[in-house]
C-alpha cells in the first residue's frame, strides 16, 4: 500500500491535478471578485439615472468592457404581448433594433418564456444535428418543411447566455451575451451576469415607467392626477387594455349655482355645496363610480374605469336618479333660504380609448348643459341599455356643440316600478 | 465522493460529442455518439432521452454504461464508468435541458416536434482522465 513509485490508482496525479484546478480556481476567484467590485460601481451607476437609454447604455458598455463579452443585446417585453423587442446592442455590424423574439423562439426566446437563465456553448453543433434530424423526417414524411425564427445577434453565434430580467416575478425582458466561439461562457460568467443582471432589471423597469409617466402625462391634463397615477400604475403591463375599456361617463351640475354664488355670502355658499358633495359623494361611492373631477359645483363620475364595474350604465342611471330625488329633497331647504338652485345631468357612454378620450366625455358634458334643472338627458346607446329600467322620453334632435350631427337624446322620468 | 473534476466541465458543454458504451441483457454491445453529456453535480451526469433507442432501452435492462468525453478546450479526454440511476421529467435538471432542446428546435423550426421526453440520471462510479492519450494541439477556445 502506498508504496513509493507505483501509485497504480493515480493517486498523486489526482491530487495534484486537484490542486492545479484549486490553484486555477483562486486565480479567477480573485480577477472575479475585482470585477465583483467594479460591476458594484457600475450598479449605483445604473440607478441613478432615470433616462432608458442611458441605463441600456451602462449595462452593455459594462459587459464589453468589464466582462469582457463583446457581443451583448438587451430585449424588453412588449407591455401587451408575449413578445421581445431589440432595444439595444453592442458589438454588431447593424445594431438590429426593433427586432422581434416571440416567446418560445430560440435561447432568447426560451429563456422570456421559462424565466429561467440559460448557457449554450454548441449552437453550431446542435443546430447541425437538428437540421440532419429533420432533413431525416422530411425525407421519409414525417414532418412537412417549416420556416425557421430568423433571431437577431451574431449568425454564427456558438455560444450564448441569456438572461431573464426579473422584477420580483415579472419578466422586463432579456440580457443576452454571445461569442462565435464554442464554450465562450463558464459558471462564473452567469453568476456576474445574474449580479448585473439584478440591478439592470429593476433600473430599466424603473426607467421604463418613468418613460410611460411622461408619455401618459398629457393624460394629466384631461384626468385628475390620481386617476392618471391610477391608469400608469395599473396598465404597466397592458396600458391599452386599460384605456380602451368601456366607460360610462355622468356629468352634472346645479342650474343657477353661478349666479347664487355671485350673489351669496361665502359661507353659504361653502354650506350649500359642502350639503350637496357629502351627499352626491355617498352616492357615487354607494353605486363604485369614481368622481373624476368636479368644478364647484360640476361634477364628473367615471363607471367601469379605472375600476371594473358590471353594467356600468344601469348604474349610472340608478346613481343620478337617485341624485335626482336627494337634491329636491335639498332644494326644499334652499329653497326656505331663498336660494334658486337645480339640478341637470347628462350620461353618455362609449369607449375612453387615450386618443379618443373626448368623445364620450365630450357629449355627457354636452348632454348636461342642455338638460333642464331636473332633467337627466342620456344618449340614444344609455337609452337602449336602461330601457328595461326607465321610463324615458325623447328628446331633440339636439345639435351639440363639437358633435357634427344633430343626435337624439333621452330624458330619464323615472324608475319602472318592480314587477 | 466528488469524483468529476472541474476541469472535466468544458466536456460537458457538447461541443465534442461523446462515445457512450451499453450492453443489452445479453451481453451484447452498443456504442453511440451522443450529443451532449450533462454535469448534474460532482457525481452525476445526465443524458437526453429524445427517442427510445438502443441506449436508453440497454441501460434499464442492465445500467452499466461507459462513457467518453473529450474537452474542447485542451483536447485531454476522461473516461467515465457509470449507472443509470433514474429518469426525471420534471426538476431542474430536466428544466435545463429542456429549454436547450426547445431554444434550438425552434431555431430550426422543430419546435414542439423535436422535444425532450425525460433526462436520465447516471451515477458516476469511476473516472480516468487518459493523460497519455492527450492530443496536443493547446487550447482552441481561448477568447470570447
Amino acid at each position: 500500500m502506498g508504496a513509493e513509485g507505483t501509485d497504480p490508482l493515480g493517486l498523486r496525479e489526482q491530487i495534484a491535478e486537484n490542486q492545479r484546478t484549486i490553484d486555477r480556481l483562486n486565480r479567477e476567484l480573485a480577477k472575479k471578485s475585482d470585477e465583483v467590485r467594479i460591476i458594484q460601481q457600475i450598479s449605483s451607476a445604473i440607478t441613478s439615472t432615470l433616462d432608458l437609454d442611458h441605463v441600456l447604455e451602462i449595462v452593455l458598455g459594462a459587459m464589453d468592457r468589464v466582462l469582457g463579452f463583446q457581443h451583448s443585446m438587451i430585449l424588453l417585453k412588449d407591455p401587451a404581448a408575449e413578445r421581445l423587442r431589440l432595444f439595444a446592442s453592442r458589438g454588431y455590424d447593424a445594431p438590429g433594433l426593433g427586432a422581434e423574439v416571440g416567446f418560445g423562439e430560440g435561447v432568447i426566446g426560451v429563456v422570456a418564456e421559462r424565466k429561467r437563465m440559460m448557457r449554450v456553448g454548441n449552437l453550431g453543433m446542435s443546430r447541425s444535428y437538428l437540421r440532419s434530424v429533420r432533413a431525416r423526417m422530411e425525407a421519409t414524411g414525417q414532418m412537412g418543411a417549416v420556416e425557421s425564427a430568423s433571431l437577431p445577434g451574431l449568425p454564427d453565434a456558438q455560444s450564448q447566455l441569456a438572461l431573464p430580467l426579473l422584477v420580483k416575478d415579472r419578466l422586463v425582458g432579456v440580457l443576452v451575451v454571445e461569442s462565435p466561439r464554442p464554450n465562450a461562457f463558464d459558471e462564473l460568467d452567469e453568476l456576474l451576469l445574474g449580479i448585473v443582471g439584478n440591478q439592470a432589471a429593476t433600473a430599466i423597469d424603473n426607467a421604463r415607467s418613468y418613460q410611460l409617466v411622461e408619455k401618459l402625462s398629457r393624460l394629466k391634463r384631461f384626468f385628475s392626477p390620481q386617476l392618471a397615477e391610477a391608469i400608469v400604475t395599473g396598465g404597466a403591463d397592458d396600458p391599452l387594455k386599460t384605456h380602451r375599456r368601456e366607460v360610462t361617463v355622468v356629468f352634472l351640475d346645479l342650474r343657477g349655482f353661478t349666479a347664487f354664488a355671485e350673489t351669496s355670502e361665502p359661507e353659504e355658499v361653502m354650506g350649500v355645496l359642502r350639503e350637496y358633495h357629502a351627499e352626491m359623494g355617498s352616492l357615487i361611492l354607494s353605486h363604485e363610480g369614481t368622481l373624476e373631477r368636479f368644478t364647484g359645483d360640476g361634477m364628473m363620475i367615471f363607471f367601469n374605469d379605472p375600476t371594473p364595474v358590471p353594467d356600468p350604465a344601469e348604474r349610472a342611471v340608478r346613481m343620478a336618479v337617485a341624485m335626482r330625488e336627494r337634491v329636491a329633497t335639498l332644494l326644499g331647504k334652499w329653497r326656505k333660504r331663498g336660494y334658486d338652485l337645480a339640478l341637470g345631468v347628462g350620461i353618455a357612454e362609449g369607449y375612453a380609448t387615450i386618443g379618443a378620450i373626448g368623445t364620450v366625455t365630450n357629449l355627457a358634458a354636452r348632454l348636461c348643459g342642455e338638460a333642464r334643472g331636473g332633467q337627466i338627458l342620456v344618449s340614444a346607446r344609455v337609452a337602449a341599455e336602461v330601457e328595461d329600467l326607465v321610463e324615458t322620453e325623447e328628446v331633440g334632435p339636439l345639435a351639440l356643440k363639437g358633435l357634427t350631427k344633430p343626435i337624439l337624446a333621452f330624458d330619464i322620468l323615472r324608475l319602472k316600478s318592480r314587477v | 465522493m466528488a469524483l468529476l473534476p472541474e476541469e472535466i466541465k468544458p466536456a460537458m458543454q457538447g461541443v465534442i460529442p461523446s462515445d457512450v458504451v451499453t450492453c443489452a441483457r445479453d451481453g451484447t454491445p452498443n456504442t453511440t455518439a451522443i450529443s451532449q453529456v450533462y454535469y448534474v453535480d460532482a457525481d452525476h451526469v445526465a443524458l437526453s432521452h429524445q427517442f427510445f433507442n438502443k441506449t436508453v432501452r440497454n441501460v434499464r435492462e442492465n445500467p452499466r454504461a461507459a462513457v467518453w468525453l473529450i474537452s474542447p478546450k485542451t483536447f485531454d479526454s476522461w473516461d467515465l464508468e457509470v449507472e443509470f440511476e433514474r429518469s426525471e421529467t420534471s426538476g431542474p435538471v430536466f428544466e435545463t435541458m429542456d429549454m436547450q432542446v426547445e431554444a434550438i428546435a425552434s431555431m430550426v423550426g422543430m419546435k414542439g416536434i423535436f422535444k425532450l421526453r425525460a433526462a436520465d440520471i447516471y451515477r458516476v462510479i469511476s473516472v480516468t482522465k487518459n493523460v497519455d492519450e492527450r492530443i496536443p494541439l493547446g487550447e482552441i477556445a481561448g477568447g470570447r
